[in-house]
């Protein structure tokens, strides 16, 4: 599985695994990990990620004005070039980044 | 049995030959000491009679002889003789004979003695094999043991032990160590760890080590996370080992910015976090089973996490250190490894293992000890060799050409990704490959969605519009009859500089290229430019938008 999410033992925090290509393939599945889910904050875990393109950063940005700018969304354990990818489009700026 | 009748006297010979032959032995007969060797030699008897006094050579001289000859095997000789005085007896024996009858010869005490010498016989050669046998075997071990000391450390070499965030001690109690200690970096540039402590030590307990190395390493490589790693190692060793064998197991990982740790612990010690003055925080008890013994659906992956302070550090030790034993067995036990915890000394690692060894003295250590000090610091990671740096001089030029039809554009196959494939095998550029696939995949989407399908991004406006555009992508590249995409991928070294030239052309319709807008922060599309902007020098439109170049460079 691509999109892999998991809730945790306190029903908080909803971790969202992206592992290989995080781009236009799997946008549907990656909208049913956050979908209509209320009073939970996100983590979106990109340790399996090797790549990311435009897409991808479009349907981040489609998360947060879904869950609302007070969501709390963090993105962590991205590898260099990922990180690169989400500095150059200033999305530290909308997401916690680690 | 072959038996070698010596005596001079011929009718003493033909006696002795027809009381043997009668019991079914057969007889060689000589008739001096000499001709006894000789003999001896040729007709290879299992057991001899030798008469004292012969012409030529006697009896005391030909039994030197054979023994001599004999070495480390063993032939019966028994001297016959009319001797009866304890000199002459005593020296039968002491020059080498196993035992002596007295003349006349007696027929019963004849064969009561050649039995008990063929049985003495027997079980020297049941010896001898024996003793073969086992240093065939030993050397075969040394050798196998030489072999498998070899695979291990090529198996582990690819470890980074040497890591500015930790320090360790391992120290092995046979020549195999039953404990296995690797650090790795991950992808996302944060460090992982794992300890584990096989079932005995030894060789039998080593071999467990190199499929779980393999796994880890391999888990680590692909940036799984601590619980993944603890449930692959644990399938990993399910698989590979007896039943009655499994492996106590610490699993760490440190974020790259050292704040948190994650831990999976089985069957493990408590791992000990510290201050940055090595002074106990918290003992984090073990809180799963050793790997190896629950099946896979029953595995409990839950792992711990920490958050730690700058300066925090973590200790992950084998039981090896406790329950060191002293030269009365006493053991050093859990009350005096901790006080090296107690902010009295603020190099713990160190203390520990002197106290340990001035505790053991000279005694043999008992159990495998193994000992790691992680540091919570931003992960330092040195990039070790230099492969992957471009050498200009040497660099040579070369074009790259994929034209795609609408038939080769339908294809699930990602040109992207094998283009970029490709580029990555040339020499020096293997470590640009991933800005390579996000300059290549943006380029190559731009040029396929609005180019050749004439996709409009005014859809990705809002969330649904978003999911509809790339309904719409796929609907329409179903669809497509004509179209070309012609993507050429240019190396060329200028002074001392690298210059990959990626151009796409594209049979769509264009676009304004002067009039193109920048997205804002809250545009969910449009960001592929900027992207490609950043990443390359230069980025360039003509022919009417339907072409694209972009520029990247490689410097050394």
């Amino acid at each position: 599985m691509p999109v892999e999410s998991t809730l945790s033992s306190d029903g908080k925090t909803i971790t969202i695994g992206i592992s290989g290509r995080f781009d236009f393939e799997i946008v549907q599945e990656f909208r049913a990990a956050y979908g209509d889910k209320k009073d939970v904050s996100f983590i979106i875990d990109m340790r399996a990620t090797e790549h990311m393109d435009s897409s991808a950063l479009g349907m981040l940005l489609n998360m947060r004005k879904s869950l609302g700018d007070n969501a709390k969304i963090a993105i962590i354990n991205c590898r260099p070039q990922i990180k690169k990818i989400l500095t150059i489009s200033r999305f530290d700026k909308k997401f916690d980044i680690e | 049995m072959r038996i070698l009748v010596v005596d001079d006297t011929e009718a003493n010979r033909k006696l002795l030959a027809w009381m043997l032959e009668d019991d079914g032995h057969e007889v060689v007969e000589a008739i001096n000491g000499k001709e006894a060797v000789e003999l001896f030699k040729t007709s290879k008897p299992d057991l001899v009679l030798m008469d004292v006094m012969m012409p030529v050579m006697d009896g005391f001289e030909a039994t030197k002889a054979i023994k001599e000859y004999l070495g480390g095997t063993h032939v019966p000789i028994i001297f016959l003789t009319a001797l009866s005085d304890d000199a002459s007896l005593t020296k039968c024996l002491s020059i080498g004979g196993d035992d002596f009858l007295s003349k006349p010869i007696n027929e019963q005490v004849l064969q009561a003695k050649i039995k008990a010498h063929s049985r003495i016989k027997d079980l020297n050669e049941q010896l001898n094999r024996q003793n073969k046998e086992l240093t065939r075997l030993h050397q075969f071990t040394l050798r196998e043991h030489e072999i498998a000391q070899n695979v291990f450390e090529s198996a582990l070499a690819a470890s980074i032990l040497d890591s500015k965030n930790t320090r360790h001690y391992i120290s092995p109690a046979a020549t195999f160590n039953g404990d296995l200690l690797l650090v790795s970096i991950s992808p996302s540039g944060g460090l992982y760890a794992l300890m584990a402590d096989f079932t005995g030590h030894g060789l039998p307990a080593a071999i467990g080590a190199l499929p779980v190395s393999q796994a880890f390493l391999d888990a680590a490589q692909q940036g799984a996370s601590v619980s993944s790693i603890a449930r692959e190692l644990n399938r990993t060793l399910e698989k590979f080992l007896p039943d009655d064998m499994f492996a106590a197991a610490a699993i760490a990982e440190l974020n790259a910015e050292g704040t948190r740790l994650t831990l999976w612990l089985g069957g493990m010690p408590d791992a000990l976090h510290t201050d940055s003055q090595g002074k106990l925080k918290q003992q984090i008890p073990s809180n799963h089973m050793p790997l190896g013994i629950l099946e896979d659906d029953e595995f409990e992956r839950e792992a711990n996490i920490v958050e730690v302070s700058h300066g925090d550090r973590l200790y992950l030790y084998t039981d090896g250190i406790p329950e060191s034993l002293n030269a009365t067995g006493e053991m050093y036990g859990e009350a005096r490894m901790l006080s090296h915890f107690d902010g009295s000394s603020s190099d713990p690692l160190t203390s520990l293992i002197e106290s340990v060894n001035q505790f053991t003295g000279n005694k043999d250590q008992n159990d495998d000890i193994t000992l790691l000090e992680l540091s919570c610091k931003p992960v330092e990671t040195s990039v070790i060799g230099d492969a992957s740096v471009l050498n200009l001089e040497l660099a040579l030029p070369w074009t790259l050409r994929m034209q795609l039809g609408a038939e080769e554009l339908k294809k699930p196959t990602s040109p992207v990704a094998q283009l970029v494939d490709m580029i990555g095998s040339a020499p020096g550029i293997e470590s640009h490959k991933d800005y390579l696939h996000t300059i290549l995949a943006e380029l190559y989407s731009n040029a396929l969605e609005h180019g050749i399908l004439g996709l409009s991004s005014e859809l990705k406006k809002t969330e649904d519009g978003y999911l509809e555009y790339y309904q719409q992508r796929e609907e329409k590249l179903r669809q497509l009859e004509n179209g070309m995409l012609d993507i050429t991928v240019t190396f060329r070294v200028e002074g001392r500089k690298g210059f990959l030239s990626l151009q796409l052309d594209d049979s769509g319709c264009g676009f304004d290229a002067k009039h193109r807008n920048h997205s804002s922060d809250e545009d969910s599309f449009g960001r592929g430019i900027d992207l490609i902007e950043t990443l390359c020098d230069k980025v360039s439109y003509s022919e009417g938008g339907t072409r694209v170049e972009a520029e990247y460079t490689i410097q050394t």
